[in-house]
This record gives C-alpha cells, structure tokens and sequence, in this order.
C-alpha cells in the first residue's frame, strides 16, 4: 500500500503559501506563474486555510461589491483537512472523494510538509492498477501457458 | 474497450451552455447553482468556446478594470479541443493530461452531444483496470486447481 511519504518522494514536496491578508490578485497571480490550481494559506507556522480556484468562482458569487484586492481569507476553505505522511493513498482518495476537496495538505509535527491533489492520487492508483495487471500477466506466462 | 459514446450512455447527455454575450458573473452564478466547473459557449448554433474555473481564476487578473459584468467571451478558452463519441477513453485522458483539461466536450458531425470531465474518465478507467485484474486473478485460481 502506497503511502502519501513515498507520493511525495515521487511528485516532490512543494509547497505554494499565502498569507491570509494578502489580496485575491496576489494569489491568482502565485497560481497563474506556478500553473497550480490551489494555495495553501499560512499565518507564520499556522495553516489556516486552503485557497483554490473553485473557492474563488463559488466565493464571488456572494460578493456585492467584488474587487481583487480583497483578501484571500474572505475565500478561503477553512478550517482545513490535512493528512499526515503515513496515510494511505487509498485514505487519501475516499477522503477526497466524500468531502469533493481536490487537495489535501500533509502536516508532520505541525509542520506543512506538502501538498497532494487528486490527480497526483489518481495517477499514482492507475500506474499502480497496471503493474498489478503486468505481473498477473507475467505470472500466467511463465506457469501456466 | 470503453468509447466517449458509452461515457455519456452513462452520465447522460445533458450539457450547460451559455451565449458569448452573458456577464461572467452570470455565469459562475449557474456554475455555483449547478455545481459545475465548466459552461460551454455557444453562439449561433455553433460551440464557441468552454468557461472553466480555471479560465476565470487565470483571466480575470489579466483583463484591465476586470467586473463582473464583463462577457464570458472575453474569458473563456477558444478554440475547444473536442472528442468524438468514437474516440476511446484512454485518448480523453492522454489529451486531459497532456493539455491540462478538466473537461471535453463531445461533438458528433459539428453537433454538441455532451460533455465528458476528467472525474467521468478516471472513473471508468479504474473500474475497467479493477475488471481486468478480477479477470486475470480468477483465472489463476481456476486453472491451479
């Protein structure tokens, strides 16, 4: 069983940070140069919060007078889901599945360590499922054809 | 093997559309209402483009003076990469990963037919990769014996 430590041995563990305070076009302008859907929202050490795309379409339906300096707390998802290193893939997945989050941060000693979104998950469960199907494969090669 | 057509025998045919001329807001209104990430545009009987929240959390900080009034065509991504309802599933998903789509619409002879999303072909893919290694794994068993 795959755990979240070795996904981000595989997909690296950077993380892209926000402060709570700072304005949406900061934000949008962090995800649109690191090509990332989500931020994570720190205040010093603290994650409070998570600040993806889909919060910004949902949150300006809300909002009477919308401008983008307004701060990226007023959008965030709060309080946040976060997984530690030892949890399973499939953990991940059904979490992520039930709660419809497409990204989970991974905290270790109350220290954010990485980020992980449903498609590193996905990919990894695939690539996982064919190996499986290539050694089935192999195994009835070599013993029973 | 699983085609773009057996995709929407599933998930049905149903399509949000929206006119090139709706103000944005307008349309992350129906977005929200219908839990969506993507409108496809329509304009004269002819798909024009697609709206995604990708496309609002990229644009929105590039047009000057940007509200919430502004016309969907000013946002959303044209031309559309499309599939046919002939197409496999492995291609969608070749295509979604390699461009960074969330979501295809299908066209059957310049008509649109539905919309297929990564979530769709994600899941069909596991559920066929699943099959296979029931297939291979019952097979073993019965031919040990």
């Amino acid at each position: 069983m795959v755990t979240v430590k070795e996904l981000l041995q595989i997909k690296g563990s950077q993380v892209w940070t926000i402060s709570p305070e700072e304005s949406l076009r900061s934000a949008l302008e962090r995800m649109s140069e690191k090509n990332v859907g989500a931020l994570v929202v720190v205040d010093g050490d603290a994650v409070v919060g998570i600040f993806s795309e889909r919060d910004y379409a949902t949150g300006v339906v809300e909002e009477k007078n919308f401008t983008l300096e307004m701060p990226v707390s007023r959008f965030m998802s709060s309080p946040v889901y976060a997984v530690a290193q030892n949890d399973s893939v499939d953990e991940c997945i059904a979490l992520m599945t039930q709660k419809r989050f497409r990204h989970l941060p991974v905290m270790e000693g109350g220290h954010l360590i990485g980020l992980i979104s449903i498609g590193d998950l996905v990919k990894q469960d695939l690539s996982e499922m064919e190996k499986k199907i290539r050694d089935l494969e192999d195994y009835i090669w070599i013993h029973m054809i | 093997m699983t085609d773009v057509s057996d995709l929407l025998d599933v998930k049905g045919r149903s399509v949000w559309s929206i006119r090139p001329e709706l103000p944005v807001g307008e349309a992350l209104k129906i977005m929200a209402e219908k839990k969506i990430g993507a409108l496809v545009v329509i304009s004269e009987g002819k798909i024009a483009g697609i709206f995604s929240e990708r496309d609002f959390a990229r644009k929105s900080i590039v047009i000057n003076d940007f509200s919430m009034d502004a016309p969907v065509s000013d946002l959303m991504s044209s031309p559309v990469y499309y599939v046919l309802p002939r197409q496999s599933v492995e291609d969608c998903m070749t295509l979604m990963t390699e461009k960074r789509f969330r979501h295809l619409p299908v066209l059957d002879e310049d008509v649109l037919i539905g919309i297929i999303s990564i979530g769709d072909v994600v899941n069909n893919l596991m559920k066929e990769k699943n099959a296979a290694i029931n297939d291979l794994e019952s097979y073993i068993l019965k031919n040990k014996e």
